[in-house]
């Protein structure tokens, strides 16, 4: 990589993790609990905990977040043949 | 779940676990940079701290990649598997604070922007991509560090509800990816400054470990993905074991439209689930009846035989299938139900 290829990284990098930690703000504060009903009286330390994981994963939940979806269920080769999910 | 997220749900196991673990890191630390000053006086303090932080992360992720395959061979390793999260998060926090350290170190030099002036040399510094001798080393590190940043940021269990068990696997078999990044970041990195073979030769080892106990436990379970075959009755069941085969309180694993069942003898009852636990996709069959609860061998989730959910408060189901006992042997459907619909067990001693 060069220099110039490393700064503009960085650069992305940095802007990409300013708008998670922007967006972990009200997030930590409402949009957990709406998009999860165990998050609603989670602890202080629980809100801790998963900072940088909304930082760094925080497109994935604003589109939940917008979209009021509930915890998802997952899909596995047995839940889709049991017609769950569609 | 059905309970209020916390940041950890301590217990006296976890209490344990995690002190012995702290101890254990301290004293291989405090050991690695004593005896090394003993046995390299040409070393700096710096450079064996930051030496003694690697391996320390480095043992740690064969620890951790070790764990999965002992406990599908030995049972005994499960209370490892327990709390394996807390670490993977104590090996990413020491490769972190590695990375940070030879950053600092090695590429604080210029008088520029003390933190975006090292990361920029980190990453652009070393150009000889042509050479293998030279190759930047740096770049697996940074590849590693990353993964695993990933890992660890979504350790708890609001990811997993969040993320689905599925996917939140597929994000932490990305470990793999990780290992094989540090494995060609020490490699590559002692050809540049090591004259002796002993680093190189233990992270061999290691490979050698990691890979052989994997291919084994794949040796050992590579019937058990093979579909169950054979003629169905009238109604559709498949004939999936003997009624002898069944050990009470316990499962035999079979594979079942696409994935695999547990079919479980609960006393003179056989139900039927989805082997798959919904916490982290558990290997429920592995797991025995207690109490009346399929408990999962790896974090001890419940389940009911007949239903396939958890008991209040929790909120966790799994599919369950149809089953039949006739002249002593084991018939499934092999159509599964939805999530948490309740099936009558089959009777042993009550066929027709």
């Amino acid at each position: 990589m060069t220099e110039t290829q490393a700064k503009w990284f960085l650069i992305a990098l940095g802007l990409y993790l300013a708008l998670g930690l922007l967006f972990a703000v009200p997030f930590l504060l409402k949009g957990a609990a709406k998009i999860d009903g165990d998050a609603v009286e989670g602890s202080w330390g629980f809100k801790l905990l998963i900072l940088p994981g909304t930082v760094a994963l925080w497109p994935l939940l604003l589109s939940r977040w917008l979209r009021f979806d509930a915890a998802p269920v997952e899909r596995s080769p047995h839940r889709d043949a049991a017609g769950e999910g569609r | 779940m059905g309970h209020a997220y916390r940041a950890v749900g301590w217990n006296r196991q976890k209490k344990i676990y995690d002190r012995t673990l702290g101890l254990g890191l301290i004293a291989y630390l405090v050991l690695f940079v004593v005896v090394g000053l003993l046995r390299w006086p040409e070393h700096s303090e710096e450079t064996l701290a930051l030496r003694a932080l690697g391996t320390g992360a480095l043992l740690l992720l064969h620890v951790i990649l070790s764990i999965g395959p002992l406990a599908r061979l030995d049972h005994r390793w499960l209370p490892l598997l327990y709390n394996r999260r807390h670490l993977g998060v104590l090996m990413f926090c020491l490769a972190l604070v590695h990375g940070v350290f030879a950053t600092v170190y090695y590429h604080s030099l210029t008088d520029g922007n003390p933190v975006v002036d090292p990361l920029i040399s980190v990453l652009s510094a070393n150009q000889r991509s042509d050479s293998l001798a030279h190759f930047p080393f740096e770049i697996f590190g940074v590849v590693a560090l990353a993964i695993l940043f990933l890992m660890a940021a979504t350790s708890h269990d609001f990811w997993l509800a969040n993320l689905t068990a599925p996917v939140w696997k597929a994000l932490h078999m990305l470990v793999y990816v990780a290992y094989a990044s540090v494995v060609l970041h020490v490699a590559l990195g002692t050809l540049q400054g090591e004259t002796s073979p002993v680093l190189s030769g233990l992270v061999g080892v290691g490979v050698v470990w990691v890979l052989g106990l994997h291919l084994v436990v794949g040796w050992r379970e590579r019937g058990l993905d093979r579909p169950t075959t054979g003629s169905p009755s009238a109604e559709g069941y498949l004939d999936v074991a003997a009624v002898d085969e069944l050990k009470d309180g316990q499962a035999k694993i079979v594979t079942l439209s696409g994935d695999r069942v547990a079919v479980f003898r609960n006393g003179d009852e056989v139900s039927v689930v989805s082997n798959a636990c919904q916490h982290q996709n558990g290997p429920l069959g592995e797991g025995r009846i207690i109490d009346g609860l399929i408990v999962c061998p790896w974090h001890g989730y419940q389940y009911q035989p007949r239903c396939g959910r958890s008991p209040e408060p929790f909120t966790e189901k799994i599919p369950t299938f149809r089953a039949q006992v006739r002249a002593g042997r084991v018939w499934v459907h092999p159509t599964p139900l939805p999530a948490g619909t309740d099936v009558e067990p089959a009777r042993i001693g009550a066929e027709a």
